[in-house]
Order: structure tokens, then sequence, then C-alpha cells
């Protein structure tokens, strides 16, 4: 029998070395067992997708359901607008709408899955050990197959309706994204692991997510809340990056620099600033390790504490 | 040198809280923040709501043991596994688990009812650690093992629950761990999957690899074990031979061979106990001698009896209790006096305890020593029960056969 190199697991209760580098370890713990349960997290991945659409009449049809529905209401929400400020609608106004309501049907489709997702899979928390943090990930994960859905057809309608600027700035949709990926998945890990231990979390975010849609620029601009009422919508994580969306399809506009706009009443807007695209990497680059750290850690009173 | 996969359990103790946790957000709030903010250990001593569940257990398993861990409900044997498969933390010792572990446990809790059969064995597969190229590999044996060919591609949730069982038993039985932990899942499907099921999991055990079994079936910790570990309330009672734990679990005796007053005014008391021989064949015979004292300060309360109460391990039952109560043979009232018992073992091989007992009206009042017995199987008796048969053979002459009884030429043929 070959037994040269068995993986060795030693459990012991005390803990040595600096908070630093524990925090390392946890963080390479974390990348190494993800990395070895690529295979669980494309099975969850696949169940989790496989599973909503199953005895499902309009199938995958549902992918596409909910981001429209979203985007119907901001129509609904843009007519009334228009119709109030004499201002006609543009295919820019509808367009950055459209493209806004995509990925935050995207956030809150994953972060509600996952919310639930180690409370839902009890049955195998308690009972099989396995790294805990593929449960809030698949759910993530089928989210980005739903929504990817939703994005390819984005991709195909937007330039029809003349809604796309074709720049250099369409290259900043792509860190967008992989920062919204990772903002959600940092969002995911907390609040699966919050739920955990607290049921009224669940609630928590049902409302938030629910009532998000107004704090969050998606149906409007920051632009409409005046100068400071700007500043302070951009304060929500969400709004760089759905706004980064927005200037760099729509307007072609470089998220390097500035962009200011005039209102009717002469007040001057701050519409984009590089420091807001600075916060939206600064707060996924903290969040992230900082919830893996924080869900590493307290994984293992997950079974006792369900 | 290469390292052999191996289990070892190092003083370990893990505790759990009694009821709710948090009454009140006052209380809560705090709690959460302690929880949130605290890096070290929780704290490993027992507060005002807290018990062990599992206190102070060590054990070793190296390559070619079997371990089996016995006893009653809530005496710590799932926490135990769960401490071992890394799904719970201990709150105070040592767990060392080399190699890759398969758990035997809940061999179905994976399945999503709306999947079908094969859609499960890949999660299932993946949860419990297998990779896909491994599982497809191995894909049509697991079907096969677990008989549900025709019904694969049919969603789990219309599975008859054996069915759901036996599908679960297969994946897991075919996972190739190094270290293999087994809980209560010898009882799966029906009794021709469970003898296929004891038979593989006998091929892993004999393979090899070190194994822990916690088992309700005694009979089967007794095939498959070479050691085993008796719980109660989460504390070791007994270590060593599985014959031996399980007459110790089976008796209840836990200081050891002393004798016990079960009634603090048994009138009277065991104070030693032997048998002719630890190993006999079974319907041969047997001594018994027990040693008793009156204890005078106590009232006879009527119908004491002094005797033997013969326990089947492999069955878990007592198969015969008698004394002196059955003849009756009055017992004296007053000083020590030796009662000599002889015993036709008309029994089953197999383990035996044979437990020495004082009742008074039926009542056992003083339990004495415990006497291990084997008993092997003779020419006479192989078997359940002792049949007492008396033979005899005569000849018969060929013409007093009748005209339709002939030698059976084509059975003869068939035979040879």
């Amino acid at each position: 029998m070959a037994t040269i190199e068995l993986p060795v697991r030693r459990t012991s209760v005390g803990h040595g070395g600096s908070a630093l580098s524990r925090a390392v370890s946890d963080l390479s713990r974390m990348g190494h067992d993800m990395l070895r349960s690529r295979e669980l997290l494309y099975q969850l991945t696949r169940r989790d997708v496989t599973i909503r659409y199953k005895q499902a009449v309009m199938g995958f049809g549902w992918a596409l359901f909910m981001p429209l529905l979203i985007v119907f209401s901001g129509l609904m929400v843009q007519l009334a607008l228009a119709n109030f400020s004499g201002r006609a609608l543009s295919p820019a106004g509808l367009g950055g709408m459209a493209i806004k309501a995509v990925p935050w049907s995207f956030f809150v489709g994953a972060i509600g899955f996952a919310t639930s997702s180690l409370v839902a899979n009890m049955n195998i928390v308690t009972k099989v050990s396995f790294p805990r943090a593929v449960l809030p990930l698949s759910a993530v994960g089928a989210q980005c197959f739903d929504s990817g859905i939703a994005f390819i057809a984005l991709a195909i309608l937007l330039p029809v309706i003349g809604a796309v600027e074709a720049t250099w700035a369409l290259l900043w949709v792509p860190l967008l994204l992989v920062l919204l990926l990772t903002f959600t998945t940092a969002c995911a890990l907390l609040l699966s692991c919050a739920n955990l231990f607290f049921r009224d979390v669940k609630y928590i975010v049902q409302v938030l997510l629910t009532f998000g849609i107004f704090f969050t620029p998606v149906f409007f601009e920051p632009a409409m809340l005046g100068p400071r009422g700007a500043t302070i919508a951009m304060l929500n994580p969400m709004s760089p990056l759905l706004e980064g969306l927005r200037l760099s399809v729509t307007l072609g506009h470089n998220l390097l620099e500035p962009l200011t706009t005039t209102m009717a009443s002469g007040a001057v807007v701050t519409v984009w600033s590089p420091l807001y695209l600075l916060y939206a990497v600064v707060i996924t680059v903290v969040g992230l390790p900082a919830t893996v750290i924080l869900f590493q850690r307290s994984q293992y009173a997950f079974a006792e504490y369900i | 040198m290469p390292v052999e996969p191996g289990i070892v359990f190092d003083a370990v103790w893990k505790k759990f809280q009694r009821g709710e946790r948090h009454d009140s957000l006052r209380d809560l709030i705090p709690a959460a923040v302690r929880r949130f903010t605290r890096s070290g250990p929780a704290s490993d001593e027992l507060g005002e709501n807290d018990f062990w569940v599992v206190s102070d257990v060590s054990f070793a398993v190296r390559p070619g043991e079997c371990l089996g861990i016995i006893g009653g409900n809530g005496a710590g044997k799932s926490t135990t596994l769960k401490l071992l498969t890394g799904i719970l933390r201990p709150t105070r010792g040592d767990i060392t688990v080399i190699g890759r572990v398969g758990s035997l446990i809940e061999v179905s809790a994976g399945f999503h009812p709306d999947l079908t059969g094969r859609e499960n064995v890949f999660l299932q597969g993946a949860i419990m650690g297998m990779g896909a190229a491994n599982i497809r590999k191995r894909f049509d044996e697991i079907v096969a093992f677990a008989g549900v060919e025709e019904f694969i591609d049919m969603a789990v949730k219309r599975y008859s629950s054996g069915m759901n069982a036996r599908l679960g038993f297969a994946i897991a039985a075919h996972l190739d761990p190094d270290v293999l932990i087994i809980d209560e899942v010898l009882a799966v499907g029906d009794h021709t999957f469970q003898q296929r099921a004891f038979t593989r999991l006998q091929q892993l055990t004999r393979s090899g690899m070190p194994v822990v079994i916690v088992s309700h079936q005694l009979d089967r910790v007794l095939q498959m074990c070479t050691s085993a570990l008796l719980l109660k309330r989460g504390q070791v009672m007994g270590v060593g031979h599985p014959r031996d734990v399980i007459a110790q679990y089976f008796t209840g005796n836990t200081a050891g061979n002393d004798g016990e007053a079960l009634k603090a005014d048994a009138p009277y008391e065991i104070m030693e106990a032997s048998i002719s021989a630890p190993t006999i064949g079974s319907g041969e015979f047997l001594d018994v001698t027990i040693t008793c004292r009156r204890r005078e300060e106590h009232p006879l309360q009527g119908n004491e009896s002094v005797g033997v109460a013969l326990v089947s391990l492999a069955g878990a039952t007592t198969v015969a209790a008698l004394g002196t109560g059955s003849i009756p043979l009055p017992l004296p009232t007053h000083g020590v006096f030796r009662l000599d018992l002889r015993l036709q073992a008309n029994v089953a091989p197999g383990p035996y305890s044979l437990d020495t007992w004082v009742w008074s009206t039926h009542d056992p009042t003083f339990r004495g020593p415990r006497l291990s017995l084997e008993v092997m199987p003779t020419i006479l008796f192989d078997g359940a029960v002792q049949l007492n048969p008396t033979m005899s053979l005569t000849p018969i002459a060929p013409e007093s056969f009748g005209a339709n009884v002939r030698p059976r030429s084509d059975l003869a043929q068939k035979a040879s």
C-alpha cells in the first residue's frame, strides 16, 4: 500500500503565532480548501441550477423573467420622471437603467439564496465534513449562471437600441463585474455565517433586499439627489459599481476622470470621481479577506450551533 | 519513513450546552460581539448550563485494527465520531487523523429529492470527497451494488426508502479512503442487501485500514472488531477485547469484578466466584463455585436465592437464570458458606457472561462477580439448540422393497 503522502489533520485547542500569521494561514487554508473542493463546488452549483428549474414549465425562461421585471419597473419610473421633468426618454437613459438593473438582480438573487444556504443544508453540515464555504459560494455560482443569461441578452439588446458608446471605456466593464462578484461573495460568506448563528439575519436581509432598490441608484441617478445627496448615495458600496457600469457603457466615460453635471438650479453635482472607484476597490479588497477569515474561524462551530 | 494511516484521540473533552443559549436580547448582543471578536479558544471550563458530552476519551487505531465503540443512547458515541471526522472541534485535547477519512455516517444525507439517482451519485460522491473521474470510473459498480440499475434516471423522491439508503451506502462503500468510520449503517436495506453490505465492510476492514465502528448490533461488533470501547455519559467505562467490553456493557458492571450491593439491606453478599474452565465445549459440564456471606445486620426478606444468569453476548440476551430458590434449597441463616453448581452448557457456541446474583423475592439485591465464558462448537452441538439426538441404523433386505422403490440413477449421476 502506498502511504507516502497522506493528509494529516491535527485538531488541537491551542492557537499559536501572531494575529497576522494566523490571518495569513486562515486565508491560505480557505484558498487551498476551495481549490481542493472545486469538484464539490461545481456539483453543488449544478444542483442549485438544476433544482431551480426542475418541474418549472418556463424553465430557464425564469432566468430572464426576474431581471426583465426589474427593467420594466425601471421603465415605469423613468417614464414618470421624464413626464415630470419634460425631457424625452433617451436610449442612453433606458440602457443605463437596464445595465444597472441586471447586476442588481444578480446581487439580490445571490444574497437571497446564499444567506440561507448553510441552514438549508443543515443535514449535510451536521453529518459530513467538508469546507463549508462551498455552500454560500455555490449559491453565488448558481446566480452567476442565471444572471449570465440575462447579461448575454443585455449585450445583444443594448447595441441594438443604440445605448452603447463603443469606446475604450468598455474595458472597465470586466473589472467592475469582478468587483461586483467579489463584493457579492464577501456578503454571501458573511450573511450565511451570521444567519446560521442568528436566524434574525434572514428577515433583515429580506427587508433590506426588498427596499434596497430605493437606496441604490438603479432606477434613478445619484445626481438627481443634489450635490450632497449624490455623495451620500455613492457611499452604498453597490453604487460605484452600478454607476461605473452605466457611465463606461452608455457614456463611454473613463472612470479615472471625474465627471460633473450642472443641475437646472445651477448647482454643480459630482457624477463620478476616481475616488468612488478607489472606494469600491478598497471595500472589496478588504471585505473579502475579512469575511473569509471570519468564516474560516467560525465554521468549526457550525455543526454545534446550527 | 512512510507514515501509516491512523487515528489518535488524546484526552479529548467536548462540552455541550443545555437548553437555549440566549433568552433575551440583553444576553445576545454581548455574546454575539464576543463570538465575532474573540480569537482565542472558547472557555474550556463548564458553565452552569454546560455538560461534558465526551470527557477524557483517549484511544488510538492503527492499520489492521478495528475499534468498536459501544454504549447506550446519549453515551457520546456519535459525538466522538463527529469529533473524529472534524465536524466538531474538541473543547480540550488533541485529535490526529492521518489519511483521508471515509465516513459511512448518514450515507444519503446529501441526496436532493428532485435530482435523479445518477445526479445524486455525483453530488453525494463530491460531498464525500470523491473526484468526478473516480465516480465516473466506478459508477456502474456503485449502481450495481445498490441494485437500482433500472431506476437510476428517476428522481430520488420516487425511490423507496430502502433504495435510497442502498444507493447512499453503495456510494460510501466505494470511497477508497485510508481510514474508515462507520456509524450504525449496518442495518440498511433488506436482508440480502444487509448481507452484501456486511460482506463489503468486512472486505474493507480486512484490507488493513484502520476502522472505527459505532453500532448497537453487538454481534457485528464481536465479528468485526479487534477491540472495543465502552462509553457511558461521555466517559470511557472499559476498553479491551470486544467480548469482555460487551460483557461489561451488558451487565452494566462498571466496578470490574467486585461485588456490589444493589440494595443497601441485601441480606446476602457474594464474596467470591469461580468457574472450572473459561472455555468449554458445547454440551459439556461446567462447575461454578460461589462463596457467600450472610449479612446478619440486615433482616431476611424471604425467598432468598443465590445463583447465576447466563448471558449470550452475541445475541445480547439472558439465555438462562437459575439459583438455589429454583430447587428450592434453603440458605444458611448465618455465617459464610459455599455453593457448588454443576451446569451442562447446553447452549449454542459463542461468548457468554456468567453473572452471579443474589435475589430476594425475585428482585436482584446483590450483584456478584461476572465470569467470562467461551463456549466452543463440538461435534455433538453446532447450531442454536441441543436436540439430544438418539440415532440407530437397521439394515433392510432388498427384497422387502416395494415395486415402486428403485434406486434413483438420475440423482446418482447428478451427484457425481
